[in-house]
């Protein structure tokens, strides 16, 4: 019992214990914060990096892409492992909205509807998440909020009674659709947590009434919602080029759904060479992508399949000889079912591509011939490896410096406790001349150690999980005093925000070596203090 | 002056010798001593400063060892087979010892510098069972020695009689067979010194053993017999 008894009053009464204990903490919390941090990066980089990507990629690494896509895809989708594949375009270009605002973005065309069952490309969609169905690409109008003569006007909390700006359908309906669904499943209403409230919102909170998600065009006068401007193909936007995102994390919208975005791109021909005249296009802007990484939601922009391939010159066409020029697509993405042996999947599916070289029955051009034997077919794995791989060397690599470092901790421990060994010699000779055996005055300080450990790990855990869960606040905090303590560029690490997540996995294994280091690091002092002679103890000056 | 000694010997030495090797030199502190105390019985050890009386008590308590000698308490050889689990048994269970310098711990208050005694003898499984039992045999002893006003203060803040009165409670709490007392009255004022042997010549009365170490005869008189230790032999008053 006085094992326990004396451990317990050491560490409340020798005030130097606590430099221990600081030294563990501050370890176990700096660990903690790496590998979550690390852990966390790496998670969103496996995640976002697979957001976009099918389970299995198929591209030929060219610009000019390949053909024979769609008698490939129709082969593929009969395999029992294929869920769904589709073409996508890639091309760069130039983007403008309003009058001043442009930039170079990557402009990628896609079938909307095969990319939302293929991948998580419809989760990214801001306006498709509250107005579930109105996003397309067809030739659309700009949607205006107006005020309804229909609708019954509401009392402001001063009593007077208003007219409120209302969506035009199917906008009204769609949204009241989504509401409903949600509270259904969650029994909470459909609220935009994501963005700042634009003076529409604050009118209508005011007024009680819900506010309207996103940023919509108002209808000049009192005339009622509707649509208005040019009828134009619709074009879904990065969120990063349009909205501007605060220090608390949400979006401030500053282009109203429906604006006219013009892109201008070069087509670039089967042999890679470019077209000398540029293809200037207008667009409306249909919704925004947001993955969370900010290099593609800051430059990317997405367009029809279809329409872009026209655009580019790289639909179905005839050559001046008369010889059929088949489309071309620039990647092929796959989704599988779950479970599919990926990497076997994606060797059969090149295997399969390579093999239309060999087919007497297609008469290939040799231009063809050259881009299909460039085909490969690979995971998303593989496909993202150059990312993964080297922030899976990085989190190794941090893990290993900063256990290194956190040695220190086990030094300290073992130096402390040995100094407090030798402050209490006396009292150790005392304990040993009332009947305290060699094990049991060397158990107090093993004790003494794995208390320092449980202790130190405790307040490092929850200071490190604290400082975690706050990462982001803590860094908007450092920005607001000063804008050059910005540690995380969302520019340099893809991310817009520091990963925040602790792995219960990396908390457990923390602790458990941290306990363990200060435990061992107790060692020496124990076997210090268990070998001490009563008699010559209690003659300790 | 006993009331209650036993003619059979509770703790017997013989030839007990001691000697430090200081360099090429060698101090020889104890020569083949040889002494009993009988159950009850109130020995004194007189001697110089620096004679070996101190490290003669730390013999027969199993706090040190002798080079030569053998100690047996109640029959047993207390440096015997398995000696050092042997000798701390017997300074947990049989023996009780008060020092000059009282070696309180300073973090315990009263109550616990006593029950530490206690705790050291109990597992900690036994300790939760019997914890009220052992507070109150803490009270009690506490109460002889007059200190029960002062259970919850911590030894700097007593005097040093009061932490001798503390010191000798320690070593009563588990009821030892024998009380070896390294010079109690040594480092205390007249009054206090007094208190603290009348304290020691009252439990003599209730049947309690003890050798005392001392260098002050008035204080060797009062126990039934007195050793004198002298050139490091042990001899009869």
């Amino acid at each position: 019992m006085y094992k326990l008894f004396l451990t317990l009053r050491y560490l409340r009464k020798r005030r130097i214990a606590f430099f221990a204990i600081g030294a563990v903490t501050l370890c176990v919390a700096m660990v903690l914060i790496v590998l979550s941090v690390m852990g966390g990066w790496l998670e969103q980089v496996m995640q976002r990096s697979r957001g976009l990507l099918g389970d299995i990629i198929v591209d030929n690494h060219t610009n000019s892409g390949f053909p024979l896509y769609d008698e490939f895809i129709t082969e593929i989708e009969k395999w029992p492992e294929v869920v769904k594949a589709t073409p996508v375009l890639y091309s760069y270009g130039l983007f403008q909205i309003g009058k001043t605002y442009n930039g170079t973005v990557r402009i990628v065309g896609i079938r909307l509807e095969e990319v939302f069952e293929v991948n998580a490309f419809k989760a990214s969609l801001f306006y498709e998440k509250f107005y579930p169905g109105t996003t397309r690409f067809g030739d659309q109008q700009q949607a205006v909020l107006g005020f309804d003569p229909d609708a019954p006007p509401v009392k402001s909390p001063e009593g007077d009674e208003f007219m409120m700006r209302e969506l035009p359908e199917p906008y009204r309906s769609a949204l009241s659709h989504a509401d409903q669904v949600h509270r259904e499943q969650t029994g909470q209403p459909l609220t935009d947590t994501d963005s700042v409230p634009d003076l529409v919102d604050d009118s209508r909170t005011h007024y009680g009434q819900p506010p309207i998600p996103g940023l919509f065009e108002l209808a000049e006068m009192r005339n009622p919602p509707g649509y208005e401007g040019d009828t134009l193909p619709g074009v879904i936007l990065g969120r990063d080029l349009i909205a501007e995102r605060q220090r608390d994390g949400r979006y401030e919208r500053f282009i109203p759904l429906g604006e006219v975005v013009r892109l201008t791109m070069v087509p670039i021909t089967e042999v890679g060479n470019v077209d000398p005249t540029p293809i200037k296009r207008q667009f409306r802007y249909a919704d925004d992508s947001r993955t969370g990484i900010y290099e593609i939601d800051s430059q990317h922009v997405y367009v029809d399949f279809g329409l872009m391939q026209q655009l580019l010159l790289m639909d179905e066409g005839k050559g001046v000889d008369g010889d059929v020029i088949p489309a071309r697509c620039s990647q092929i993405q796959i989704k599988t079912i779950d479970g599919a042996d990926t990497e076997a999947l994606a060797q059969r599916m090149e295997d399969l591509y390579l093999s239309y070289l060999e087919d007497p029955k297609r008469e290939l051009r040799p231009i063809d011939r050259d881009l299909i034997a460039r085909v490969q077919a690979v995971t998303w794995q593989r496909q993202q490896a150059h990312i993964i791989g080297p922030v899976q060397k990085e989190k190794a690599l941090m893990t290993i410096l900063f256990g290194i470092i956190s040695l220190v901790a086990v030094a300290l421990v073992l130096c402390i406790l040995y100094m407090i060994v030798l402050q209490k010699t006396r009292d150790i000779g005392i304990i040993k001349a009332i009947g305290g055996s060699s094990v049991g005055v060397a158990a107090v300080w093993v004790l003494y150690g794995l208390a320092v450990g449980v202790v130190g790990c405790a307040l490092g855990s929850a200071f490190g999980v604290w400082f975690v869960s706050n990462i982001n606040e803590i860094q908007d905090a450092l920005i607001a005093i000063n804008p050059a303590w910005r540690v995380w560029d969302m520019q340099v690490y893809s991310f817009d925000r520091i990963p925040s997540r602790v792995a219960t996995s990396d908390l457990i294994g923390v602790n458990a070596i941290g306990v363990l280091a200060a435990t061992v690091g107790s060692v020496a002092a124990a076997w210090r203090a268990g070998r001490m002679q009563p008699v010559e103890a209690l003659r300790d000056e | 002056m006993s009331n209650a000694t036993s003619d059979k010997p509770l703790l017997i030495a013989t030839g007990v010798s001691k000697h430090y090797q200081m360099g090429p030199s060698r101090l020889d502190v104890l020569k083949a001593c040889s002494l009993h105390v009988k159950r009850g019985e109130f020995v004194a050890i007189m001697g110089r400063s620096g004679s070996g009386k101190s490290t003669l008590l730390h013999i027969l308590g199993a706090l040190d060892t002798a080079q030569a000698g053998k100690v047996e308490f109640d029959g047993q050889d207390v440096f015997g087979a398995g000696s050092e689990r042997r000798r701390v048994r017997f300074r947990r269970n049989q023996f009780g010892f008060v020092f000059q310098f009282y070696h309180l711990l300073p973090e315990l208050t009263v109550l616990e510098n006593v029950l530490i005694t206690e705790m050291i003898r109990t597992p900690i499984a036994g300790w939760l069972a019997r914890r009220g039992d052992a507070r109150k045999r803490a009270l009690a002893i506490i109460d002889r020695v007059g200190l029960s006003a002062r259970i919850r203060h911590r030894p700097n803040e007593l005097s040093g009689g009061e932490r001798q009165r503390v010191a000798l409670a320690r070593a009563l709490v588990h009821q030892p067979a024998i009380l070896l007392a390294d010079e109690p009255t040594g480092n205390l004022d007249r009054e206090s010194g007094a208190g603290i042997l009348d304290l020691l010549l009252g439990l003599h009365g209730d049947g309690q053993t003890i050798v005392m170490v001392t260098h002050d005869k008035a204080v060797a008189d009062r126990a039934d017999r007195t050793l004198n230790l002298v050139d490091g032999r042990l001899r009869d008053e």
